[in-house]
């Protein structure tokens, strides 16, 4: 509530001295994460842009390779969802001079012992697979990519601080979880 | 037996720098497909799973176990057989696919029916691909089986399990099992009870849940919504910009204005 009021003010603001100033259209000019953050919201969104950049890597494939309409209708609204995140998220760190960009985010799983489901190698294998074998091949990484970022997601909401940082990440748990749910009757139906 | 189809090893240099830091495992992974039991519970197709639809990929127990729930007791009703679980039509040859959402080194892959061990696969204590298939031959199990599919991690004293309903030799095709009832056509949205829907062979597919959308009416989850359709959510009028079917937390919002803008 408090956001949507901010947004408010500011847009009667706009208004005030610009008449003609639109309704904002995306995410990243209708919220500021404006409160204190600390490290982990700084780590979280710093991997999570490097995980939205790799999936939509492999959405733009789906748009492009898939052929079933339910896939390549999902892959765009998850290109149009996370291209809009991908922007707040670099706003906020941007706005918090924070860098956007973390050195070893897609293998910070690894200091655990083991790597979380997409890398390079994965993409690339993506890019040569084709049609059904395409459809089967995306469904089960993008499935694996999205149980990551509900990993991360419950990493946020536990350690962050932000509030704005914490609830984009409780909104990513819950449609990435839709998203799984979505996949996985795909595959098997 | 190993089939690496589309995604290769990863370069073999990266693993071994990571052996001696090695730690408590964070691994995951199940079978998607054919649909494990906590596959089904992650797609929506058995209703009423518990924690266990959220994290399909986390079964874990120790090493040796011959239970669908890992001895997680949180995971329970992935051994309750009276949930009476769906069994997937499917030939004789099977192909099983693990989603690994943290690729640890692997000992083995074991595959199980009525605690006989069928095949195992050798991961030759290495780093498995992120997607990982496995033909089986289960022509000497016809009928409805119960595979309990094992992944022994390399690294740790753990195991991921997941279990598989199948009817083997059923047909290639999502079909019923031909001892069962008709099946249902229960979509994952209806309110099934805990002892309906499960004679179905097949989970419905996701566009069949996607209701039709009447002008203007209230957002919905679980409905196909296309470009220029218009919704009301809470007092005020969206319309629809990117065609998509709805998941919790797309509802209209400035959160969602890649989906839904205000009028």
């Amino acid at each position: 509530m408090k956001r949507l009021a901010l947004a408010t003010v500011l847009l009667l603001t706009a208004c005030g001295t610009a008449p003609t100033t639109p309704p904002a259209t995306t995410v990243s000019a209708a919220v500021k994460a404006s409160g204190t953050h600390n490290d982990t919201d700084t780590m979280y969104l710093q991997m999570m842009i490097a995980h939205h950049e790799q999936g939509l890597e492999m959405v733009r494939l789906a748009e492009d390779k898939a052929t079933r309409p339910d896939l390549k209708t999902l892959a765009a609204a998850v290109d149009a969802t996370q291209s809009d995140e991908d922007t707040l998220m670099k706003t906020w760190l941007t706005d918090w001079q924070e860098p956007t960009t973390v050195d070893h985010a897609p293998t910070t799983h690894a200091d655990h012992g083991g790597l979380p489901a997409t890398g390079p190698e994965e993409i690339a294998a993506l890019k040569k697979a084709k049609g059904k074998d395409f459809e089967t091949a995306f469904l089960n990484l993008f499935v694996a990519h999205q149980h990551n970022a509900v990993e991360m997601a419950t990493l946020e909401t536990t350690d962050g601080t932000n509030e704005e940082a914490k609830s984009l990440a409780t909104r990513i748990r819950q449609s990435r979880t839709d998203q799984i749910q979505q996949m996985l009757t795909m595959l098997n139906s | 037996m190993r089939r690496s189809v589309a995604y290769p090893l990863v370069a073999l240099g990266a693993i071994g720098s990571t052996l001696a830091v090695a730690s408590p495992a964070l691994a995951h992974g199940y079978v998607s497909a054919p649909p494990s039991r906590q596959a089904l519970c992650a797609s929506g197709a058995v209703k009423d799973c518990g924690q266990i639809q959220f994290e399909p990929q986390s079964v874990e127990g120790v090493k040796g176990l011959k239970s669908c729930d890992g001895g997680v007791s949180q995971f329970s009703i992935l051994a309750d057989e009276s949930r009476n679980w769906p069994a997937k039509s499917v030939g004789t040859n099977v192909t099983f696919t693990w989603v690994m959402t943290a690729r640890h080194r692997t000992a083995d892959w074991q595959y199980f029916i009525d605690g006989k061990k069928v095949a195992t696969v050798n991961g030759n204590n290495q780093q498995p691909d992120a997607v990982v298939t496995h033909n089986i031959d289960l022509s000497a199990f016809p009928g409805k089986q119960t595979v309990l599919a094992v992944w022994n991690i390399g690294d740790t004293a753990n195991a991921f399990y997941s279990c598989i309903d199948l009817n083997v030799g059923g047909g290639s095709a999502p079909a019923p099992t031909p001892s069962a009832a008709a099946p249902t056509s229960a979509a994952p949205t209806s309110a099934a009870p805990t002892s309906a829907a499960p004679t179905s062979a097949a989970p419905a597919p996701a566009t069949s849940s996607a209701a039709p959308v009447s002008s203007s009416s209230s957002w919905a989850p679980g409905v196909s919504y296309k470009t220029g359709d218009k919704v009301k959510y809470e007092g005020k009028t969206y319309e629809c910009r990117q065609s998509h079917t709805s998941l919790s937390s797309w509802e209209p919002s400035i959160y969602t204005l890649a989906l839904w803008l205000p009028l």
